[in-house]
């Protein structure tokens, strides 16, 4: 007697359950289990974040000054006034709020802002000033600094040519379990964030070459804007990507997602670590991580 | 060999969490055993009553000359007990008047105002009632005096008619045991089709019309059971059901063996009586007496509420919780309201982690719930909804100030307040009690809910506030019915240690690491497509 489909179909899913990793699973067997509440502000905080990596040698965007509280934001400003292509950025935000991208200077005190139009220096300093205030974390008072500005690798500007592409690299006892390159679209406004409508795309550990991409939750082979194509994408230096994220994974944060961008030059850069990395990488790369959990953890 | 390291060995190898686990259900489990056992708490002891408030509003228009409105007080008996008696009118005198068995309430007043409103309240423990006639019992040879008189004739039970006579004889209730006898009497009655007829119907002509409300079915049977030598009578009540009515009841008394037996034809009632029937009087009587010319309406207003039997005090008592509650005049629904908090935090976190519902706080939705129970689910819902909804305008008009947190929550308070006032004023303008009861909503947990959707638009956007708005309604649906469900609260107040396995449970839940039920529709592609 054949056997109906469903019931087949049940008994798949019931075993690759095992294979996928919830939020619960995520929280008490990952998260609680091995990283410490103590050292959260590693990942929370972008600047104590940029020491403990540069203190490792891990590579980081180089910094061009932090203001502490309000007394300093003019400080901070006479430093930046000669620079071009910078990044503002609070210390505390999560998911890219508050950050303000300026390009070259075309008069004094007047930047051109990515995305269009300018931006003066007291526009600069009203800015700077809120994130100090706490406007982008939840009202706590936060630093704010500035970076260079990061020139997207070739590879990654042909993608899309708006917006920086980053790669997440999941490591867990630095071993890393999983990766994925997130290409911003015009939907999302230059942000990579897959909940704002970047593109997750699968990459093989082993090879660094792309095996899947998928938008809005759907699999797609081709960039929705720029139509170009997404599978099989070999990723420059990928073999240092690796060894970046095995090293910024030597942070006290066992179950760790590390953000990576590859610059113009080569440069394999740390923007950001997270220690409670979310589980859409999994339907991005169309596998559990539980299974790779498993191996790690044996 | 007795060897204590290998005991400890064996004891720290059981994992603390689930030795905890098992402490506290074990725990709960022998308290309510120890309850039970060495108390004789028995289950049915400790449940709760429901209780009965009954109110009787009339209206009347005022004469130039003096009016006069008389209506039945209902008494203590074996099955019905009134407390709390209560009487509120302004400009007309009152005074209770024992005739008979009955007691009377008579309003008098001179030069009385148009539209004065009298109403009167009892709080109603009423409980089933049922007799066993013994199927050997015969008429007695002779009734004492007192009894007899429910033998005679009356005005609209006509005893003596020979139609009745012959009815009786046909019916072959004339002969045979009491048993008997109102067993067919009973069956002829209760088969007369239903006539919604409001007005009185003597017995004979619902013989002959073949069809009666309750009052004629009663009269009916009145006459029968007297001309087949049963002592019988009237009883006049409500049927009390919850929500307004101006219906009331007619049902009868038959006297067998020494007491006053009820029989209900018109709801197949036999030798017994439910739980929700109140007695206002017996004989046949009119409910209500007044002065001609006053265009006088009336309406019953019936709500119940669950009350602790005495053995639950007693227990309480033990621990002095419900003294205390007692004492400090603090009402029984907040002491439900404490035992039913920690379950509805429980189906918070049942929605949250094992279905995955998105929501606002863990104890938001158990508190709303708990608010609720005072104006019910669909009221209590939609004056949340509009504090929300005035939030979300709030917003959208206060958004380009740039305003400080602080001061911004303050005024989202102020318009908190507001919006809950004019939930006042429309309740009042509609006319409905319950919505008006929005207005005594534990205003911090309003203002929280206002606080958290505003806060929730700047973080997940809107659709993202509205996914998380419609998920908090979904859990406090959740939380409301299983915290006002009579089984739960029934058994939390009468074994509150059922908390323990509450807390047990969360245990358990804190450390589970299933897959939420959302999950498997987010991560279906990887747990149900083919591989590939």
């Amino acid at each position: 007697m054949r056997r109906p489909q469903w019931l087949s179909q049940w008994r798949r899913m019931l075993h690759r359950r095992k294979e996928v990793v919830g939020i619960n699973e995520r929280n008490v067997e990952l998260i609680y289990r091995h990283n410490d509440r103590r050292h959260f502000p590693i990942a929370d905080d972008k600047l104590v974040a940029k020491q403990v990596l540069s203190e490792l040698g891990v590579p980081v965007p180089r910094l061009l000054g932090v203001a502490h509280g309000l007394h300093e934001v003019n400080g901070l400003l006479e430093r930046i006034e000669d620079e071009e292509h910078f990044v503002i950025k609070p210390a505390q935000s999560s998911g890219g709020q508050g950050l303000m991208v300026v390009g070259e200077q075309v008069e004094r005190g007047v930047w051109l802002k990515a995305g269009g139009g300018d931006v003066t220096l007291a526009e600069i300093r009203q800015h700077v000033a809120n994130i100090v205030f706490g406007a982008f974390s939840k009202d706590r008072p936060d630093r704010a600094y500035v970076e260079e500005r990061i020139r997207a690798h070739p590879v990654h500007a042909r993608l899309w040519h708006d917006g920086l592409s980053d790669l997440r690299i999941i490591t867990l006892n630095q071993v890393p379990l999983m990766a994925m390159l997130r290409v911003p679209t015009a939907a999302s406004g230059g942000v990579a964030n897959l909940h704002q409508g970047g593109i997750g795309l699968a990459i093989d550990i082993e090879s660094g070459r792309t095996i899947r991409a998928s938008f809005r939750g759907r699999p797609i082979d081709r960039h929705p804007d720029s139509g170009a194509p997404l599978i099989g994408v070999q990723q420059p230096e990928w073999e240092r990507v690796i060894d970046t994220a095995r090293r910024a994974s030597q942070v006290p944060l066992a179950y760790l997602g590390t953000d990576i961008v590859v610059d113009q030059s080569g440069r394999t850069l740390v923007l950001e670590l997270n220690a409670r990395p979310g589980l859409e990488i999994q339907n991005v790369n169309g596998r559990g991580l539980g299974t790779y959990v498993e191996e790690v953890l044996r | 060999m007795f060897d204590p390291g290998k005991m400890i060995r064996a004891w720290r190898a059981i994992p603390r969490l689930s030795a905890v686990t098992g402490t506290l259900v074990a725990a709960s489990a022998a308290i309510a055993l120890l309850k039970i056992s060495v108390w004789q708490v028995s289950p049915g002891d400790v449940l709760p009553h429901t209780q009965y408030s009954v109110r009787l509003t009339m209206r009347l228009d005022g004469n130039d000359d003096s009016v006069v409105v008389r209506s039945f007080l209902p008494a203590s008996d074996v099955r019905q007990e009134i407390r709390d008696e209560r009487v509120a009118d302004a400009s007309l005198s009152h005074a209770v008047v024992t005739e008979g068995l009955n007691r009377k309430m008579i309003w008098t007043g001179r030069h009385v105002q148009d539209g004065v409103l009298l109403s009167m309240s009892v709080d109603v423990m009423s409980r089933p009632i049922a007799y066993d006639i013994d199927p050997g019992l015969e008429l007695p040879p002779s009734y004492p005096l007192s009894i007899a008189r429910y033998l005679k004739p009356a005005p609209n039970i006509q005893v003596d008619s020979p139609e009745i006579e012959e009815e009786l004889e046909r019916i072959g209730a004339d002969h045979g045991t009491i048993l008997e006898r109102l067993g067919a009497i009973h069956t002829r009655t209760s088969s007369l089709a239903a006539r919604p007829f409001k007005g009185t119907t003597d017995a004979l002509t619902a013989l002959r019309l073949g069809e009666a409300s309750c009052n004629g079915k009663s009269r009916l049977f009145v006459a029968l059971a007297r001309q087949a030598g049963i002592p019988a009578r009237l009883v006049g009540g409500l049927v009390m059901k919850t929500g307004t009515t101006r219906t009331t009841h007619q049902w009868v008394e038959c006297y067998v063996g020494g007491h006053w037996v009820p029989f209900d034809p018109t709801n197949g009632y036999f030798a017994r009586l439910p739980g929700h029937y109140l007695e206002l009087y017996t004989g046949d009587e009119v409910l209500f007496t007044h002065t001609r010319d006053i265009n006088f309406e009336y309406q019953f207003w019936v709500s119940t509420e669950l009350v602790p039997s005495s053995v639950t005090k007693g227990v309480f008592g033990s621990l002095n919780v419900w003294g205390v509650f007692e004492r400090s005049g603090l009402p029984f629904s907040l002491l439900r309201t404490l035992l039913t908090l920690p379950v509805g935090a429980l189906v918070v976190v049942l929605c949250r982690n094992v279905v995955g519902v998105p929501t606002w706080g863990t104890f938001l939705p158990a508190l709303l719930a708990a608010a609720m129970a005072e104006t019910g689910l669909f009221w209590g819902l939609l004056s949340w909804v509009a504090v929300i909804a005035v939030a979300g305008l709030l917003r959208s008009s206060l958004q380009d100030l740039n305003l400080l947190h602080a001061p911004l929550l303050a005024i989202l308070l102020a318009f908190v307040a507001v919006t809950l006032m004019g939930v006042a004023v429309i309740a009042d303008f509609i006319g409905n009690a319950q919505l008006s009861r929005a207005t005594i909503f534990p205003i911090a947990v309003t203002a929280i809910s206002a606080e958290r959707f505003y806060m929730s638009i700047s973080d997940d956007g809107m659709p993202g506030a509205l996914k998380r708005l419609a998920g908090t309604a979904a859990v406090i649906l959740a939380c409301y019915l299983v915290m006002n469900s009579l089984a739960v609260q029934m058994l939390l107040v009468a074994f509150p240690e059922v908390l323990l396995v509450v807390v047990a449970l969360e245990l358990y839940l804190g450390r589970w690491v299933g897959i939420r039920l959302s999950e498997y529709f987010r991560f279906r592609g990887l747990l149900i497509k083919e591989a590939g």
